[in-house]
């Protein structure tokens, strides 16, 4: 195994839920907003209307000097989160996908290549050839989607690939349409609140009011195809995910859910009073309040998508602890649970001290914690408060001796979100004695 | 007892699922977009570095240079993060149990390398836009800040490379007695001539920069002859002085590193000598008439990096081998289709960047606006593929979600 880093009160698996969930804004309205310019652009092309214009050099500088670079580097930041937080889990994908991200890092030069050529040229090349390089931009981003979900998409549902082990088995899983459909829809909307900020900032007028409307129009006709796609959506979760979220097993995950749909409704109500019916009214400022809401809703759609795929982090092959679950055969990989059980996690464990190895009383605690880490570090902050505090979990469950906590690490597979505890008897012991002295004391 | 030395552990994490394809080709495609991720590195270190220098000195051509590097830094700096995904994609690949052991235990510096890139992009953007309009200038604080944020993320990411090469030293930098340092604030690997050798050619390549520069454009009516002249002067100059600098350089790094690794008789290392010497030469003869070489020398400037790259990258293998470690005995699992669908994007892409680059350099080459379509052909065929893409990927997944069922 791995260093551990641990991140006291948040989780080093927060810190990736943080960054992911910002890369979502700067990544998606990246990835929508060509679409929006390149139909004002063919307006202003076709219908000979050159005012138009202003508002598309406006509108492609934010795109490229903020969502551009901060969506490249919180895309980076990503993988160095996972690196740092779940290397076996990001290593367990690469090793998968590799061919798949570097498919989408070529749609990457191509929309860092267009994306400047078209900030460039503005009204120094002929308006078809202009709009040509927009329209490239605009599918070459959204291929970067095509690409990417499928490998978020097997994180949820692996499928056929658990058998096969190929590449495409995984790829084209149960949630990838859905999800793509969803995400489509989603990075419209966003290009369209986006595109009624910066309209907003023109002078008053025709071009700004139909900018504003034609955005809104745009915006609500996505939230709505959003909305049947998002049911379509967790109509294909796997079985062990909607039991998670509609049986309440999880109960922040329906709360999360229900975030998600509030500020979808809240967008699509300001589409249409803001966007359609009076764009007079709409503002910078209500439009950027109106963004964050949108990214609230982000946050817990993808707080969402994580958490309904517990006990695993990659579905069905990898345990959120980074523990392989099952063999593969197609690709000759073992499960790792009952070898870790047999021969003990600190078989792999290069980072634990050698005098520890003995398990010894004085120091039990001691070689426990890092047990510990390994095994719940990643979703589980061991400090009083934070993320998932196990202090107070144990003490929840009515938890007060390294006995009765032994026996429940025993239990820990029977939870449907709890993956196994994959340690010897020796390692158990010394997590129950490290565990037990967390406990807070006269609960 | 369970006992494990770094020889059993970086073979054990190795990962399960092995490699897709053969690790020469990731090890090849690694070295390719490392050298081109590298060479935009450079611009942006020295063309930074050079637009403090501009903007500080009196002489208004250098204070015109200042603010046109400044603008060319961030479009460069863009460039270089994008192209970083590659190579930091296939280094997980082939020497995963490295990369991963040394990210974790410097978990806190990894994550401030991403905020000192950010700060470095925005300083440089600020000194950019406060001499966006000919009568100003920017505050060169900015670009203070902007150097010392890059300098940091150099600094960082050095030291990360040079942990994955101390394998033998892990455990006693996590490992401290009883304790295990879980808080991810290890930042131990340094060496100086090895970082001099990622900091001076930085120069000698924005050097060759500002020649390119010159040579594209010479003959706009809005650039005077002298200014261009200038320009490629001083690029001339600098890159020549720069390569000599390097030359010694790479002699100090040759004596530090261990002796048991013969690196003076590897070829890849001879190869990247060679070059080298064969860039100083072209160099020498560019110092008649910098604008005339300069294709020629960004030519050779990248070859050289290439093989410069390769270089480095035999020696990490050597220093991967002293814990029994080798990419070539990695578990396989090809998959053909998946390497297809890379490859095949790989080439049409190519097609597909052709077609801004070309509209772009005749833009930017021309006094007034064109109104002639560039490459109208080229165009069509490139706006062309990106939707045939789709098309062929789609149907390929529509007919394994029927085929597995999992369509609807």
């Amino acid at each position: 195994m791995y260093p551990f880093w641990e991140v006291p009160h948040l989780t080093s698996g927060l810190i990736i839920a943080m960054i992911a969930s910002f890369h979502i804004l700067p990544s998606h309205l990246a990835t929508g907003a060509f679409w929006f310019m390149a139909y004002i652009e063919g307006k202003a092309i076709n219908d000979n209307r050159p005012e138009l214009f202003a508002f598309l050099k406006r509108f492609s500088l934010f795109i490229l000097v903020f969502c551009f670079v901060i969506g490249s580097l919180t895309g980076v930041g990503i993988w160095f989160s996972a690196t740092v937080a779940s290397p076996r889990a990001i290593s367990g994908l690469i090793h998968n996908y590799v061919w798949g991200w570097a498919t989408e890092w070529v749609f990457f030069l191509i929309e860092i290549a267009t994306i400047y050529a078209y900030y460039y040229t503005f009204g120094k090349v002929p308006p078809r050839t202009h709009r040509r390089i927009g329209l490239i931009y605009a599918w070459g981003a959204w291929m970067s989607m095509v690409i990417i979900t499928g490998i978020l998409g097997f994180m949820l549902s692996s499928d056929k690939w658990i058998e096969t082990g190929s590449f495409f088995d995984g790829f084209f899983n149960s949630t990838y349409w859905p999800q793509l459909a969803f995400r489509t829809a989603g990075m419209i909307a966003i290009a369209s609140v986006y595109a009624i900020i910066v309209a907003a900032s023109l002078e008053k007028g025709k071009v700004r009011y139909e900018i504003i409307r034609k955005a809104g129009a745009w915006g609500l006709c996505a939230l709505a195809a959003g909305a049947l796609f998002a049911t379509w959506y967790l109509n294909a979760l796997p079985d062990n995910s909607k039991e998670l979220i509609f049986q309440d097993m999880i109960p922040p995950l329906k709360t999360m859910l229900h975030v998600a749909i509030g500020a979808a409704v809240a967008v699509a109500v300001y589409f249409l009073l803001f966007g359609v019916v009076r764009p007079q009214l709409a503002c910078r400022s209500f439009g950027i309040v109106m963004m964050l809401v949108l990214l609230a809703g982000i946050g817990a759609g993808e707080g969402l998508r994580e958490g309904c795929r517990r006990p695993y982090i990659i579905n069905q092959y990898m345990y959120g602890n980074q523990v392989v679950a099952r063999d593969l055969e197609a690709k000759k990989v073992k499960g790792e649970v009952e070898f870790f059980q047999e021969h003990g996690l600190t078989s792999r464990l290069l980072f634990f001290p050698d005098q520890l190895r003995i398990f010894p009383e004085e120091h039990l605690a001691k070689a426990g914690r890092i047990i510990a880490l390994h095994q719940c570090g990643n979703c589980h902050t061991m400090d009083q408060k934070g993320i998932r505090p196990l202090p107070g979990l144990l003490a929840n469950l009515g938890l007060e001796d390294a006995e009765s906590i032994a026996d429940f690490l025993d239990a820990l597979g029977e939870y449907p979100f709890m993956p196994p505890f994959a340690a010897n008897e020796d390692e158990k012991r010394a997590t129950a004695a490290y565990l037990a002295t967390l406990i807070p004391a006269g609960e | 007892m369970n006992i494990i030395d770094v020889v059993q552990y970086v073979q054990a994490m190795r990962d399960p699922a092995g490699l897709p394809f053969y690790p020469l080709v990731f090890q090849f495609l690694m070295v390719l977009t490392f050298a081109l991720h590298i060479m935009f590195v450079n611009f942006v270190v020295g063309g930074i570095t050079l637009a403090l220098w501009g903007r500080m000195s009196g002489d208004p051509k250098a204070l015109r240079l200042s603010k046109a590097l400044a603008r060319a830094s961030t479009v460069n700096l863009s460039i270089a993060i994008v192209l970083a995904v590659a190579p930091l994609l296939f280094v997980q690949v082939i020497y995963d149990p490295f990369w991963y052991t040394a990210n974790t235990m410097s978990a806190v510096w990894a994550m401030a390398f991403l905020i000192a890139v950010t700060a470095a992009f925005y300083c440089l953007y600020l000194f950019y836009l406060g001499g966006k309009k000919e009568s100003r200038n920017g505050n060169p604080f900015w670009l203070v800040l902007a150097l010392a944020a890059a300098g940091l993320a150099g600094y960082i990411i050095h030291s990360l490379t040079m942990e994955q090469l101390l394998a033998d030293q892990w455990q006693d930098l996590v490992v401290k007695g009883l304790d295990v340092d879980t808080s991810g604030t290890v930042l131990a690997g340094f060496s100086l001539p090895r970082i001099l050798h990622f900091i001076i050619p930085s120069f000698a390549i924005s050097g060759i920069f500002l020649m390119i520069y010159a040579w594209y454009f010479r003959g706009r009516s809005d650039y005077p002859e002298d200014y261009i002249d200038f320009a490629a002067r001083l690029g001339g100059w600098l890159a020549l002085w720069a390569t000599v600098a390097q030359a010694a350089v790479g002699v100090w790094w040759l004596i530090s590193l261990p002796s048991k690794f013969n690196f003076l008789s590897n070829p890849f290392f001879l190869a990247g000598a060679t070059s080298g010497l064969v860039l100083l030469g072209l160099l020498v003869a560019a110092k008649s008439d910098p604008i005339k070489w300069a294709p020629r020398a960004m030519g050779m400037a990248f070859v050289t990096l290439f093989l410069m790259s390769y270089a480095r990258e035999a020696l990490r293998s050597l220093y991967a081998e002293k814990v029994g470690y080798s990419i070539f005995d990695y578990k396989l699992n090809v998959d053909w289709g998946s390497t297809i669908l890379f490859l095949a994007t790989f080439l049409g892409g190519l097609v597909v960047l052709a077609y801004p680059a070309v509209v772009a350099y005749h833009a930017g080459k021309s006094d007034a606006p064109l109104t002639e379509e560039p490459a109208e052909g080229l165009g069509k065929v490139a706006y062309a593929l990106t939707i045939i893409w789709f098309v062929v990927v789609a149907g390929l997944g529509i007919f394994i979600s029927m085929k597995n069922g999992t369509l609807f």
